[in-house]
């Protein structure tokens, strides 16, 4: 991979930081008046998903990280590995579950996903901003109660718990949002 | 604020300014902006522009990146105390906090050390509505505090150690820009929570055209919610020590493979007499203006 520059720094450019691709999410530069001018950079982690915070010399340069995201099917999990296809070459893919900790509660058959590849292997998945679960778990509901006055737990057929509107009951299928993990409305 | 407003703002504002120094009786003065010479500063470079093509006397001219040479000159021919406030250029500056052309307020008070200096811009920043008390904090007190580093007594190869220990680059060729790097990386962001502080008394490495008094250099810096908004200076007075630091500089720009350039023998012959014991500050408006 090509070596990038801290002037050709911007956001989303992907790189190589301690040994794990990571992406820029802000790039400051900062030129105190008497010295050399400095680049405070935040990173994510794209393996950890953690943010750092690195502050290089103006002129240092850092290894581009091979990273590409693919939109993808998700098709099945069996258990220890989840399968995706690449919509137009057919091509499938293997993640390992542990690369699905936090998206794990949020994976609907079918649904379409970002998959973020790096030297060509899966390292981590982005699902829909939406998607939809159906409760298995929650206290009745109640009648004549409308959205916005508290709420109650309600776990969802993938395992997660998602705080729902007190009229939700068992075998309903609601929205929810993968960015907050909120309730998003009835389909 | 809409246009109107943001420009009155700024009107209002340089007319307190200008109303502080008739008070005291500072003079304002104008001095070139297109000049001949470059300016030595290792980290700072002039736009250099062409002049008289047509007429065929083409000349080279750079413009000014701060009128400091300018006004020594008129201080060693007894101008007194005076100010100027005048838009700077400088290449190779962009970010959210810089850019190529800026305004500057640079002004000189004769007889005055570095902490009367200090303290007559807190008084202006007063006048100009910043409340809050103007804190004064030695350069090796904020480095102790806010980095827990003795930066005075640390050489250079220790201070690399400290550095690759938190993970920082050490790759520098100079104490001093080493020293910078780390004060912007970690002292820098504990100034964001002070409102408004001098940090004063710079290593000795670091000393720029001020006097060395020991270990350290009879400078300070203002820096307001952590940004810097000052630079100033109990300054050298005799044109031998101008040379020094010019040499200096100009010797640092060619080991780094930057523009070096000739001395300016012609501002080091103005100095006759030298200049007289004074101190001087730059101030960069804009960011003033957006910290009040």
């Amino acid at each position: 991979m090509a070596n990038y520059s801290t002037s050709q720094f911007k956001n989303g450019l992907k790189l190589m930081l301690d040994g794990n691709p990571c992406s820029i999410i802000s790039n400051e530069i900062r030129k105190p008046g008497k010295g050399q001018a400095s680049n405070k950079v935040k990173f994510k982690d794209l393996i950890t998903g953690k943010t750092l915070e690195k502050t290089f010399k103006s002129g240092e340069s850092l290894e581009g990280a091979d990273v590409m995201e693919l939109d993808m099917q998700y098709l099945y999990n069996d258990g220890s590995e989840w399968n995706f296809m690449d919509p137009e070459t057919f091509d499938q893919y293997v993640i390992n579950d542990d690369a699905m900790d936090d998206v794990r509660g949020y994976m609907v058959e079918q649904d379409m996903c970002i998959v973020t590849l790096w030297n060509d292997n899966p390292i981590s998945v982005t699902p829909p901003n939406h998607v939809t679960l159906e409760v298995i778990e929650t206290d009745p509901g109640l009648k004549g109660d409308t959205a916005g006055t508290g709420g109650k737990p309600a776990t969802m057929n993938t395992g997660i718990v998602v705080q729902v509107p007190l009229f939700i009951s068992i075998g309903e299928k609601v929205k929810v949002d993968t960015r907050t993990n909120e309730y998003a409305g009835r389909t | 604020m809409s246009m109107r407003d943001a420009l009155k703002r700024r009107a209002d504002f340089l007319a307190l300014i200008r109303r502080f120094f008739l008070d005291q009786g500072v003079v304002e003065v104008q001095t070139p902006k297109l000049l001949k010479h470059p300016t030595t500063d290792v980290y700072i470079d002039s736009i250099s522009c062409k002049a008289n093509q047509d007429i065929d006397l083409t000349q080279e001219f750079f413009l000014h990146t701060s009128p400091e040479l300018e006004m020594k000159k008129l201080l060693s021919k007894g101008s007194g105390d005076i100010y100027q406030v005048c838009s700077v250029f400088r290449d190779n500056e962009q970010g959210k906090q810089n850019t190529n052309e800026f305004t500057l307020l640079e002004y000189y008070r004769l007889g005055f050390d570095h902490h009367q200096l200090m303290d007559d811009v807190a008084c202006l920043l007063h006048k100009l509505g910043v409340k809050a008390a103007v804190k004064k904090i030695s350069y090796a007190q904020a480095f102790l505090q806010f980095a827990d580093i003795d930066i005075l007594n640390t050489d250079f190869s220790d201070l690399k150690k400290i550095a690759q220990s938190r993970g920082i680059t050490s790759d520098f060729e100079y104490l001093e820009d080493l020293q910078i790097f780390l004060f912007t990386d970690l002292v820098e962001p504990a100034l964001k929570q002070i409102s408004a502080c001098f940090i004063y008394d710079y290593p000795a490495c670091q000393s720029a055209l001020a006097k060395v008094a020991g270990d350290v250099a009879h400078r300070f810096e203002l820096y307001i919610n952590g940004v810097e908004i000052a630079n100033g200076y109990d300054e050298l007075q005799q044109a031998k020590d101008y040379q020094n630091c010019f040499m200096r500089e100009i010797n640092k720009r060619h080991a780094l493979g930057k523009f070096s350039m000739e001395i300016d023998q012609g501002f080091l012959s103005a100095l006759q007499p030298p200049i007289p014991q004074c101190s001087g500050v730059a101030i960069g408006i804009e960011r003033l203006l957006s910290q009040i």
